[in-house]
């Protein structure tokens, strides 16, 4: 029996060996194995939050969130994929050949056929489905009540519900609070095994500066402009100079940020403050200011703009027309190029350039919206020969539209800078103040030469200014207009197409609302003063009205009733009888 | 002890080593199962106990065939073992009719009303004891190459079946079981040896196939694909490292909430050693050594070559499928589809081998063999002397 014990031996030591090799595995690994292990036990978990609402300054929604509802399917249970296919294509309108590819996908039990439906979509939908092989979920749809209003300040979500722009974009760590993800137990097929675990949160309110009425009047201002002069584009931000606080901001073109998708890149773009242009005359505030603080003039002194054009460094430079001796008020006025440079060049590019500096140009305004661009400004010694010139007269110089309302801001409160801003507060789901936000405001220029400047800025809507025809009826508005041909940065040369651009601050002696215009490629007209001009005009009047703000006359012309408490005994305020 | 005044009681030890693997296997079998019965059934499941009852039911059924078994006399066995074969045989064929049920891309079962059966089993069992009867019948010489190299040549029929469906694992325990016989029955080793160079080119081939090329190479490196080819031996790792010395408890197992593929059936030692440790998984391969070595005990005592046989055949086949099973649930042999006997969820495995057992425990009563002839060896008998006269046989 020897073959017996031989054969008996091996399959003992067979019986050795696993239990060594249990051993090794069991006592020996254990930690390691371990360690593995506890890894695939767990997954990360997406939150669904539920966004926070925004809000208008007056508690007016301008983004919310709707229950609606998705289809998936469950291909594995499908039992016709293309007769299935074929009549989802005409309810949904999705294209019947991927219809097919994703109800007759192998091996899946989860697709979504449609996400975030239609009511009447989702009804008709629910009558014809097989129920075992499609299924609704019903999601928090992103939506924005005003349509386009607001689209560039609000920005958009994507179908997960994820920020895309604008502010979603910026206060998307507030709006989708508590979010993120979190570690769950889950077994292989990764169903969930922890318990209690949050999985639903509200993400806090924002408040914005925005007032929805204001909004409403500059957007439709712009498209009145837009079809008026049949222009490429056009912006206009209104703000208010003390606190920085932006009350409406709009620009043509424009999208619905419930389908981002349907618009062009072109549209999605919020110019006010992410495109740079050479902003011409308006810039000219940087000379005038800097030639007042610093008295390099004499005063009353005139510069000789009688010849109409001035040569410098090879180029040359002239007015619209020719004008006399003219002094600095007058400059501005009239928006002498040849008088400008002159003061410009007494101030020398130092001077400038640290004025420049001091309005904040060159550098982001700080203003909490995403893809803010910086803009630029030579530094003197990189200064070729004509780039003074250049620069005094708003050429050879990059800014955005924020920061020259920023700038012109500055002159209407007495000569502080201010941090624009979009987002007063955050407030909880149930409307608890959080945190209410506030911007320090930097020191641009003394009082005295912002007062200066403000009297010379109110000239340019009067008689003989570039823009009479931005004044306001009742209200003076003081301001300056810019007009500067278009760099093509394609032919390296100037193009036919303008910028025209209007800032300024209404009203003149004590300002409510400061407000640039800037209107890319107007067709028949071109300067600031004419195309941006009525713009400003239009939105002051109407926002005037809209807040109540009386005329500077109305004192004098008793179209004021003084303060009244309208307990009459009618319960009704005071003046509702008169007509 | 002579066989005639033999203990006329079957083996304690036997029925308790069983007992103890089939109680566990209960145990371990709805541990394994309760949680995830839900998903693997679908919507049939309305019970946690879904696989328990079903293991129970067939345990009841397979303990009514052992006992039949242990009633019917060996030498009976032995006569009708080639019956036995062709049975084997032909319910195997089956498997590629109408009534084989494809499952993992191999057809390895037949529907049985209310269930399936995997004849694969069977054969392993018939094979057994129509081997046990061949090598021990007078005309068999082990140094005839043709008388004793024959068994080989029925099991390259089985094998071809096998490999057809495919079943390496079956295959390759029904080429030890075979081997391991006409090693005992002490057929020559240069013919033995001359069986393994034919069967090289036919595992050259064999490891061609790609997926099983894949199932060798996850074997060696199985954390190179653990996602992959790896995945089922690198989570039957992690379910033996996470065991440890004395597991993570009863019901507690994490592996089995679908991580690890078949950890009811193929690899529900995993489960063991992840719950109850180390001390109790090399426990089980412990009881299983034991139930081997009390088998040979057994086996020792007999007198009759066919009992002899028959006895460690048995014995081998339960521990060689045991062994097979540890070995590739602990990644020392390549993955292939092998129950563990006694502990495994599946039908198939328990009855055969229970009913193996029962055969076992009747050997074990030492009696002694059947002093009377029977009408049927009679018969043969008869038809032998004729043959002889006419100068036929073998």
């Amino acid at each position: 029996m020897t073959r017996a014990v031989v054969l008996t031996t091996v399959i003992a030591f067979g019986f050795l060996a696993v239990i060594l090799r249990l051993g090794d595995l069991m006592l020996w690994n254990h930690e390691r194995l371990s360690l593995k292990a506890e890894s695939q036990y767990t997954k990360e978990a997406e939150i669904a939050v539920r966004r926070g609402v925004i809000y208008d300054r007056r508690g007016r929604e301008l983004a919310l969130n709707l229950d609606v509802d998705s289809l998936y399917s469950d291909p594995s249970k499908v039992k016709d994929p293309s007769g299935a296919a074929r009549e989802l294509s005409s309810l949904t309108g999705i294209d019947y050949p991927d219809l097919v590819k994703k109800v007759s996908e192998p091996g899946r039990h989860f697709v979504w056929i449609k996400r975030k439906l239609g009511e009447r979509e989702a009804c008709a939908l629910r009558k014809v489905l097989d129920k075992s092989a499609f299924g609704f979920v019903t999601e928090p749809k992103r939506f924005y009540p005003q349509g386009v209003l607001a689209s560039h300040i609000l920005g958009y979500v994507d179908m997960d519900n994820k920020a895309r722009a604008g502010v979603e974009s910026m206060y998307d760590s507030v709006l989708s609070n508590k979010g993120g993800k979190v570690a769950l137990e889950k077994d292989a097929s990764g169903r969930v095994l922890s318990q209690g675990v949050q999985l639903e949160s509200k993400g806090d309110n924002i408040v914005l500066t925005i007032d929805e009425g204001l909004q409403y009047i500059a957007e439709t201002a712009l498209d009145d402009c837009m079809r008026k002069w049949h222009a490429e584009a056009a912006t206009v931000i209104m703000m208010d100079p003390y606190t920085g606080d932006i009350l409406a901001m709009a620009n043509r073109p424009t999208f619905d940020p419930n389908a981002p998708g349907k618009s062009s890149p072109n549209a999605l773009r919020n110019r006010a403050i992410m495109d740079l242009y050479e902003p011409g005359s308006v810039f000219k505030i940087v000379m005038g200011s800097a030639a007042i603080e610093d008295n390099v003039l004499r005063p009353g002194e005139r510069f000789d703009c009688t010849r109409g054009y001035i040569i410098v460094g090879g180029r040359r430079y002239s007015d619209v027309e020719r004008n006399g001796w003219l002094t600095l008020g007058q400059i501005i006025q009239k928006s002498s190029n040849v008088g400008t440079i002159q003061v410009a060049m007494r101030l020398g590019p130092e001077r400038l350039y640290e004025y420049a500096k001091k309005f904040g140009f060159g550098e982001k305004t700080g203003i909490d919206l995403p893809s803010e661009a910086k803009g630029r400004i030579e530094k003197p010694k990189n200064f070729s020969a004509t780039t003074l010139a250049s620069t005094a007269i708003g050429y050879e110089v990059a800014v955005t539209p924020i920061q020259i309302l920023r700038a012109y801001s500055a002159v209407a409160n007495g000569g502080l800078l201010p941090t624009p801003h979009i987002v007063s507060e955050v407030r909880t789901p149930d409307g608890t103040l959080i945190k209410r936000f506030t911007y320090p405001l930097k020191r641009a220029i003394s009082g005295r030469t912002a007062e200066k400047m403000r009297q010379i800025f109110a000239e340019v809507t009067e008689e003989g200014g570039t823009a009479t025809k931005a004044d306001v009826d009742g209200n003076h508005v003081s301001g300056k207009t810019g007009t500067a041909r278009l760099y093509d940065p394609k032919t390296h040369r100037y193009s036919n197409e303008y910028m025209s651009t209007f800032v300024g601050f209404v009203p003149s002696d004590r300002p409510r609302i400061a407000m640039i215009v800037v209107v890319k490629g107007a067709k028949g007209a071109i300067y600031g003063g004419v195309v941006a001009g009525p713009v400003f005009s239009q939105i002051a009047e109407q926002a005037f009205a809209y807040m109540n703000v009386p005329r500077d006359d109305a004192i004098k012309n008793n179209l004021v009733m003084l303060e009244d408490d309208g307990r009459d005994g009618t319960g009704k305020a005071p003046g509702w009888n008169r007509n | 002890m002579s066989p005639l005044e033999g203990p006329r009681k079957p083996d304690k030890l036997l029925i308790l080593y069983t007992a103890l693997l089939v109680g566990f296997g209960m145990l371990m079998i709805y541990s394994s199962t309760s949680v995830v019965t839900t998903v693997l059934v679908k919507k049939q499941a309305t019970s946690s106990l879904y696989y328990f009852k079903r293991h129970f039911a067939t345990l009841v059924l397979s303990l009514v065939m052992a006992a039949i078994a242990y009633r019917i006399k060996p030498d009976y066995l032995g006569k009708y073992s080639p019956v036995l074969l062709v049975v084997s045989l032909f319910l195997l064929m089956l498997v590629f009719t109408r009534l084989g049920i494809t499952a993992g891309g191999a057809r390895r079962w037949i529907k049985l009303w209310p269930s399936t059966f995997q004849p694969s089993e069977l054969v392993k069992l018939s094979m057994v004891i129509f081997l046990s009867w061949y090598l021990s019948r007078d005309y068999f010489r082990e140094d005839s190459f043709l008388i004793s190299m024959a068994p080989v040549g029925l099991m390259g029929v089985f094998q071809v079946i096998f490999l057809r469906q495919p079943d390496f694992g079956a295959a390759a325990t029904l080429a030890c079981i075979t081997i391991g016989l006409l090693f005992l029955a002490n057929v020559r080793l240069k013919y033995l040896s001359a069986l393994l160079l034919v069967l090289l080119p036919v595992a050259y081939k064999l490891i061609q196939e790609p997926y099983r090329w894949k199932r060798v190479t996850s074997f060696l490196n199985p954390w190179g694909d653990a996602q992959g080819s790896g995945f089922q031996l690198v989570q039957s790792f992690i379910a033996l490292g996470r065991g440890g010395l004395t597991g993570v408890g009863l019901g507690r197992s994490m592996q089995k909430l679908s991580f690890l593929p078949e950890m009811h059936t193929d690899f529900i030692f995993s489960i063991v050693g992840e719950e109850l440790g180390f001390l109790a998984a090399s426990g089980v391969v412990i009881v299983f050594g034991l139930l081997f070595a009390r088998g040979v005990q057994i086996a020792n005592r007999m007198e009759e070559k066919f009992y002899y046989l028959m006895a460690y055949g048995i014995s081998l086949m339960i521990s060689l499928q045991a062994l097979v099973n540890f070995a590739v649930v602990s990644g020392l042999l390549p993955t292939k589809g092998l129950p563990l006997p006694f502990l495994s969820y599946g039908g198939s495995s328990l009855l055969v081998n229970l009913i193996a057992i029962g055969i076992l425990l009747r050997l074990s009563r030492g009696e002694a063999p059947v002093e009377k002839k029977d009408r049927l060896t009679e018969a043969i008998e008869r038809r032998k002397a004729k043959r002889a006269v006419y100068g036929g046989g073998l």
